[in-house]
């Protein structure tokens, strides 16, 4: 038996999982730029949101429980800009100011999910085990399958809300130059309340998926935003299309790398294609 | 400031100086009844799952103790610190154990990497250390301030091995081995022994954290080895690892450590796949009147039976093996890690315990196998 479709079935859905994270991220670093490491965060919040409901709901639709987790998730992203990020903003705090609250911010939501949930490990499942389906040699279970299609869905339903709606418009116009937008008489604040809302709840997505296919750990977060972050830079930070990209490189690298060296080196090689990028090609793969 | 200002702020310094020293003089008075013992072992985190139960079996040993008069009348106080199950947080809580509460002896590890990262720093210190559950044979012989009530991994591994090669006939097995120190004196123990045998290892190590594993176990059926070894810390991660295996549609025979054959709740969720599963454990022995004490009492207080027992019946000992010691030595750190060496035959619920000049326990694992959910002992 070939390895080969197994390892690119595995590179997909790596793929699939650092997309949901990039793509957010990106969003936000374009309109507001400024590294969010709460991005993170908003993925276990997610994730945890649709456990408690399972948990506390017996017999609850699986679907319904994720989509109120991605709900969750979102509202979470836009009050913590309303109340942190946005009074920072009002007092023309450095992006540096903004990274290091939002390191805090981090903190507290991973600290606040490990009181209420324990540092326990948490599987979420909706009853009946994942089916397992075979794809020209490789073994996919639903799960996995949702995660890429979510990733490449969202992807492309992003590329067409930035193009084609007036949000879009003005997110693009906001991440272009927030003073102009504002002279032009858009409303910033409002744009980048949506952006963190739409972001954060791609994230709340990414870490419910994420809960069904390995499971939830309130310090997953971290590791999530981290592959999410060296996607976001290897593809172009603040690009929808560099998230996805990016995304898909690291997780062929990744992949493909343990294939041949041992899988004790799976962080190092992510790090090694990151400062490979950071030298040679800091723009990332699409230039913004 | 006027003369008298700078003689009021002088005498409240004074007040506040005084009264701070008398705080500490009547501290230090109310100490001199008891006798601290440091505690160090994983209460966060995925290992949590150990640490939890064996700081319920270390409360109950010291309140049996405490409510039967203490050591020469002091009664024994735990200071729990948290070691994470990883070497760097299980060197600073001995160092803050060894500093800031200044005990002679710590209970602990529990696990193999809290245990080697903190044995140095005791050593230095004069600190005796005493592990329960810290297995790895890296630990054997590494300073004479150190012994363990619990046996090496060096057995386990070596037990495993012979199984494998004389029971089983595998000629080349698979490892997916988690990088800690407990796991890895599991395979290097195994490696050694199959190896001499004329069998083959493979093995894929991964970091802690990893939680996607399909791509090493992909590499790893792709060599096509008779059975896979699931070597991790915590039974959690083999959950993990065993429902990918199942995932990728692969049906290995595997070999278990005791970490996760020790977890009866583990054993029994993933039961179709584990059936027939090898593993070797030490074991307990449910006819020895103080283990049975050990367990009735556990339920009396904390209403359900000790899990992990090989760990719970090695933590219960290490408390009544450290009054013994302190009984005997007074709370020294140098005079009981000389009387360490000294115990032998010491009867207690985990049975009899003979310390080794090396610091290992002299006694090992029992081979078992996984048989509709549960660990039965092996018929040979």
């Amino acid at each position: 038996m070939s390895i080969l479709p197994q390892l690119i079935a595995n590179s997909l859905i790596a793929a699939g999982t650092y997309a949901l994270i990039a793509l957010g991220f990106n969003l936000i670093y374009a309109a507001t730029k400024f590294f969010n490491l709460a991005h993170g965060a908003m993925a276990t919040a997610g994730g945890y949101a649709a456990f408690f409901l399972l948990q506390s709901f017996v017999g609850i639709n699986v679907v319904l429980a994720a989509a109120l987790g991605v709900l969750f998730a979102g509202l979470l992203g836009w009050a913590l800009d309303r109340a942190v990020y946005r009074e920072l903003r009002k007092r023309k705090a450095s992006n540096t100011v903004l990274l290091v609250a939002s390191l805090g911010v981090f903190t507290v939501i991973q600290a606040v999910i490990a009181m209420i949930f324990t540092s326990q490990f948490q599987t979420l499942s909706g009853g009946a085990a994942d089916s397992v389906y075979q794809i020209g040699g490789a073994a996919v279970t639903e799960t996995q399958v949702i995660m890429i299609a979510a990733a490449v869905a969202i992807a492309a339903g992003l590329g067409l809300l930035l193009k084609k709606t007036l949000l879009g418009k003005e997110v693009r116009a906001v991440s272009d130059d927030e003073e102009v937008a504002k002279i032009v008489g858009i409303n910033t604040e409002r744009v980048i309340g949506w952006v963190f809302f739409i972001g954060s709840a791609i994230a709340g997505l990414g870490g419910i998926l994420v809960g069904f296919d390995t499971g939830l750990q309130p310090t997953m977060g971290m590791s999530l935003l981290l592959r999410g972050v060296i996607a976001s830079i290897v593809g172009g930070v603040g690009t929808v299309y560099g998230a996805a990209a990016g995304a898909l490189l690291l997780g062929f690298v990744e992949n493909f790398g343990i294939w041949k060296i041992s899988g004790e080196w799976k962080d190092a090689i992510a790090f090694s294609l990151l400062i490979v990028f950071l030298v040679f090609r800091p723009q990332g793969i699409f230039k913004r | 400031m006027s003369k008298s200002k700078t003689l009021w702020v002088v005498v409240g310094i004074l007040i506040v100086v005084v009264a701070v020293v008398y705080v500490v003089a009547g501290r230090k008075a109310a100490e001199k009844n008891v006798i601290k013992i440091g505690w160090v072992g994983p209460l966060t985190g995925d290992a949590a799952a150990y640490g939890e139960p064996m700081q319920k079996v270390t409360e109950l040993a010291v309140s049996e103790i405490n409510a039967m008069g203490g050591i020469d009348g002091k009664q024994i106080q735990v200071v729990y610190e948290d070691g994470k199950c990883d070497g760097l947080d299980g060197a600073n809580a001995v160092q803050k154990l060894v500093n800031v509460d200044s005990v002679q002896a710590i209970l602990g590890g529990f696990c193999s990497s809290e245990t080697l990262a903190g044995v140095p720093i005791a050593t230095a210190a004069k600190v005796l250390m005493l592990s329960a559950g810290a297995s790895s044979p890296s630990l054997t012989n590494i300073s004479p301030y150190f012994f363990r009530d619990y046996p090496s991994d060096a057995a386990q591994g070596k037990v495993l091995a012979d199984a494998a090669w004389n029971m089983k006939h595998w000629k080349e097995v698979a490892f997916i081995q988690e990088q800690t120190d407990y796991a890895k004196g599991v395979y290097d123990a195994f490696a050694t022994e199959f190896q001499s045998l004329g069998g083959k290892v493979i093995n894929q190590p991964f970091s802690s954290n990893t939680n996607d594993f399909r791509s090493i176990l992909t590499t790893l059926r792709s060599q096509h080895p008779n059975a896979l070894f699931v070597d991790v810390q915590a039974p959690l991660e083999a959950t993990r690892i065993l429902t990918q295996v199942q995932q990728l549609g692969w049906k290995p025979s595997l070999l278990i450590p005791d970490s996760v054959a020790g977890d009866p709740p583990t054993i029994r969720e993933n039961q179709a796949i584990l059936e027939g599963a090898l593993t070797a454990e030490f074991g307990t022995d449910p006819t020895n009147s103080k283990f049975e004490h050990l367990v009735s009492s556990y339920q009396a207080k904390y209403g359900a039976v000790p899990s992990y027992e090989s760990y719970a019946q090695t933590f219960y000992d290490a408390v009544y093996l450290l009054k013994d010691g302190i009984n005997a030595v007074g709370n020294n750190g140098t005079a009981l890690a000389q009387w360490s060496r000294t115990i032998k035959d010491w009867q207690g619920s985990s049975g009899s315990v003979t310390i080794l000049p090396t610091g290992d326990r002299a006694s090992g694992h029992r081979l078992e196998v996984i048989h509709g959910g549960k660990a039965v002992p092996a018929a040979q």
